[in-house]
């Protein structure tokens, strides 16, 4: 009795401490494997998507469907793909990163976390949405848009807004929704655009000054405002209209998507190759794949409204045309290389005066 | 005297190998699964972006921007929290003990309810039921601009989703309180009111002062909700993910996790320092009478009401879940629809099964981890007792992103390598959950004489059998409460793990949070009901093994039979679910 018990407790504590200590000898089998796959071109890929959900799946079922190659892959945040790609950097663990905007692959390549491709697929591709040395080149392109609630329009008589300056309105005291500069990448492109339409930084920041005491509230999520305000709780948030699309084909039919007509920013959603990844020759492949007509074409089927960077490519019948708008000159690299600075001195000047 | 009984231990741990091997294995995996990655954030904190020493991000914290502020906020916001969430778990706890009241199994699920949601569902439904276009403000009481965001809604909601950890604490304490010692007191002709106020309120402290700590700890490192309802109330869970993953800026995210880890430090300290040198031994091992219920009266009538307005509240919030799940769009399209089910079973049946396959591993490991550590700070006496406690508590008060930003760090080089595997995942999870456990473990064991253990050992048995035969069932139901919490915890673990998640594993947590961010209340409901389905009949499960465990026992060990306590009264959770 005394015996088997002691056999049993045995057994349980090894049992635990094996799983608790995260049994290091599995972590090492399963390390080895993956390095064997390394070596087999036919391996599986790994890839951070910056997309959403859906749209992320389709993709990837695509992906395997036109190249036969296998894929891994999770969906995070831009901000969260950064920091994830950052602290794995001694031993990366994905080969490819796959949307989010193009300002935090301008951080990555800053930090050299990411390897130089020129895909000859990008040839097609305006040079406005593409790194010049090939570090990341553009997928997509979203502008930013204004999205009104429709009984609040009703209710103070006014139009849907179609200038900055619509927003600054008393009626919309306490009723703006937009994100945190400093949480969200949606936030600092208006932040950005903001100080371009105004044309510099000195006019931008006394627009931002009157427009705070407007805002309701800065959320974490770039996408959030959309949502409270199809839900009703702001008269009018700001976020991507390729977003205030998907909002509307959810259901929420009493948003209003107005694009500012004295200028809109844009965000370019990208693409790139991971350094050190594991699966380089794979990883170009897919890369070149996510460049062609097949792989622009799948946002569409899973309610993704944004314009494509290949010409060729079809675009989304919902889509806001961008020859239609008035955009502002948007430069990736000049955004990504002020962003630290102009978020502070938002913070300090506009934020927590 | 002391000296000498810790020599006493000493030599008894050097006779007793396994017990030796335990605790050297204990303090291992702590060391490299807490005390290493705090190591490696500590450091990062301390280096600059071009990898230079400095202490800039604590200038820039402490010299009042709004770091400082979000620091501030969050303390406020965990006192008050914490103070009344204690309150209302100590209420309900209460009743249960010592009322004979209506409906006691129903309120007892419904008091652990919140326990099995990720938090922001109870954000979202705030804001469904008290936002602008809420039902109760909008519809109900016409209110034209009720702001729920903010310090006021996230009191809320936060009550809400952490009251249930202080109730579990609490549960268990009062419980195991012998009723001898108040029928003494009665017997003497103090009034009941005298009786609570000297004998069972005194007898409660350790059990507030670890339920209050826990909650104060959980508020802090709180993120889901201030996300989701925080508004422009700024706290410190939440100001660390926008240093860290907006701004990039890694350096003052570590830095404010440090203060965070500072301050949680002092509160435990207090309270180790308050409730440290009491004794509140009251399970002797001798006969005991079962306790005399309060069959009526105005106080249980009072209590009766309590309660059911507050499992009203509770119920409330719940139900708008499973229900949103099956509308088009609240509040916007009413109608009925599968279709956020057909989504969920098409493309998020992956994320389903890793979790609870996940979750099954680190149940039993932090449960019994969780008492392993409990018996060993209560009952042992060692070299680095001291800081195994300390250390074995700590990890409740890392914010989520911060470990798990610290575990990437840490795990990512040979020979630990562990990123991107199904390990550093439930390590990640039994860390997070050993806390409740070691809690209610410890308050348990403070309430058992050791002279029943000392008994066993003297009658020949070792420690481990001593450990497993007499203190597990002893305190079977933190054990059990342990193993349920870890469970729960597990499977709607959110910002710890969002970094942890590779492409191999994914969890349904990191889904919901993508599809709330999109909007998607709908299939957020939905992944959510199935969630709380999958806990619920998980539980059952866990609890009828439970059952058949402890039947077994019994027939083996008749001495325990003397105890009625140990038999009348049921565990809290297996009457719950």
């Amino acid at each position: 009795m005394k015996k088997w018990l002691n056999i049993g407790i045995i057994f349980v504590l090894v049992l635990s401490i094996l799983a608790a200590c995260g049994s290091e000898s599995t972590g090492g089998s399963k390390e080895e494997g993956s390095k064997k796959e390394g070596n087999d071109p036919q391996g599986k890929l790994t890839v951070y998507v910056g997309f959403q959900e859906d749209h992320a799946l389709e993709a990837m079922k695509q992906f395997t469907e036109d190249t036969g190659i296998e894929v891994d892959m999770i969906r995070m945040s831009g901000g969260e793909i950064l920091a994830k790609i950052r602290a794995e950097k001694d031993n990366p663990q994905a080969d490819v990163w796959y949307g989010g905007p193009a300002d935090t692959f301008v951080a990555a390549v800053d930090e050299e976390l990411l390897e130089a491709y020129k895909s000859p697929e990008a040839d097609v591709i305006d040079d406005k949405f593409k790194d010049a040395d090939g570090y990341w080149t553009g997928v997509y392109v979203g502008a930013l848009g204004f999205a009104t609630n429709k009984e609040f329009l009703e209710k103070n008589g006014l139009e849907a807004p179609t200038k900055w300056e619509d927003l600054l309105d008393p009626a919309y005291k306490g009723e703006i929704i937009m994100a945190h500069p400093g949480s969200s990448g949606t936030a600092y492109t208006i932040l950005y655009t903001v100080l371009k339409v105004f044309g510099g930084e000195d006019k931008g920041f006394e627009y931002l000054e009157k427009l705070h005491p407007q805002v309701q509230q800065y959320t974490t999520s770039g996408s959030a405002p959309g949502r409270m305000v199809g839900m009703g709780e702001a008269g009018a948030g700001l976020l991507f209209a390729h977003d205030i699309i998907k909002y509307q084909e959810e259901g929420f039919d009493n948003i209003v998507l107005t694009i500012p007509e004295d200028g809109t920013g844009y965000e370019t959603g990208a693409v790139g190759i991971i350094k050190g990844s594991k699966q380089a020759e794979l990883a170009k492949k897919f890369v070149d794949w996510s460049l062609g007509t097949s792989a622009q074409e799948v946002g569409q089927r899973t309610g993704s409204y944004q314009n494509l960077t290949n010409p060729d490519a079809k675009e989304p019948e919902k889509a806001i045309r961008l020859d239609d708008i008035n955009t502002i000159d948007y430069n990736p690299k000049e955004a990504g290389a002020e962003r630290t600075r102009l978020i502070d001195k938002w913070d300090k000047e506009v934020n927590n005066k | 005297m002391k000296g000498s009984k810790a020599v006493g231990e000493l030599k008894k741990l050097a006779r007793d190998p396994l017990l030796l091997t335990v605790i050297i294995l204990v303090i291992a995996s702590l060391f490299v699964f807490i005390v290493y990655p705090l190591f490696q954030i500590g450091k990062v904190s301390f280096v600059n972006q071009s990898g230079e020493f400095s202490i800039d991000a604590y200038i820039r914290i402490l010299s009042g921007s709004q770091l400082l502020t979000a620091l501030t906020n969050s303390l406020v916001l965990a006192l008050i929290v914490g103070t009344l969430s204690t309150i209302i778990a100590y209420t309900f706890a209460y009743t249960f003990a010592y009322m004979n009241v209506p409906f006691k199994k129903l309120f007892n699920g419904i008091a652990i309810l919140p326990v099995i949601s990720p938090p922001f569902v109870i954000s979202l439904s705030a804001i469904l039921l008290f936002g602008r276009q809420g039902f109760i403000t909008k519809n109900l009481l016409g209110l034209e601009n009720a702001n729920i965001y903010g310090l006021n809604g996230l009191i809320l909601v936060q009550t809400l989703s952490f009251f249930p950890i202080a109730f579990l604490v609490l549960a268990g304490l009062l419980r195991s309180i012998s009723p001898a010692l108040e029928e003494a007191s009665q017997n003497m002709g103090a009034s009941k009111l005298k009786t609570f106020m000297s004998v069972t309120l005194p007898l409660s402290i350790p059990g507030i002062a670890n339920a209050f700590l826990l909650v104060f700890i959980q508020s802090l490192a709180d993120f889901g909700n201030p996300m989701t309802i925080g508004g422009n109330y700024t706290t410190v869970a939440r100001e660390i993910y926008l240093q860290a993953v907006g701004s990039y800026d890694m350096q003052a995210g570590s830095s404010l996790a440090m203060l965070l880890l500072f301050v949680t430090i002092v509160v435990y300290v207090i309270q180790k320092f308050w409730v440290g040198n009491r004794s509140y031994v009251t399970v002797t091992g001798k006969p005991t009478g079962g306790r005399r219920m309060i069959e009526k009266g105005p106080l249980r009538n009072i209590m009766f009401v309590i309660c059911t307005l507050l499992s009203l509240t509770v119920i409330t919030f719940y139900a708008l879940v499973p229900i949103g799940s099956f509308i088009k769009l609240w509040g916007i399209n009413n109608s009925f629809t599968l279709d956020h089910y057909t989504y969920v079973f098409s493309l998020g049946q992956k994320a389903i099964v890793d979790t609870f396959t996940l979750s099954i591993i680190a149940t039993p490991i932090a449960g019994l981890l969780g008492m392993i550590i409990a018996f060993l700070i209560v009952r042992k006496s060692f070299i680095g007792k001291k800081t195994l406690e300390m250390v074995s508590m700590l990890s409740i008060a890392i914010p989520g992103t911060v470990l798990g930003i610290a575990y990437i760090l840490s795990f990512n080089k040979a020979p630990l390598a562990l990123t991107g595997t199904a390990s550093i995942i439930i390590a990640a999870f039994v860390v997070r959950a050993i806390p409740v456990g070691i809690r209610s473990g410890v308050t348990a064991l403070q309430q058992i004489d050791p002279s029943i253990e000392e008994a066993s050992t003297n009658l020949g048995a070792n420690q481990t059998k001593t450990f497993f035969g007499i203190v597990l069932p002893l305190i079977k139901p933190a054990f059990f409460s342990g193993l349920v919490n870890s469970f729960v915890k597990s499977m709607t673990a959110m910002s710890a793990v969002i970094f942890l998640i590779s492409a191999k594993y994914n969890l349904i947590t990191a889904s919901i949070l993508t599809q709330v961010e999109s909007g998607r209340i709908g299939v957020a409901s939905a992944y959510c009901t199935i969630l709380i389905v999958i806990m619920i009949v998980a539980l059952l499960f866990l609890n009828l093994l439970l059952s058949l465990f402890g039947g077994n026992y019994e027939k083996k060990q008749p001495k325990l039979k003397k105890h009625p306590k140990l038999e009348k009264q049921p565990t809290p959770q297996s009457v719950s679910m």
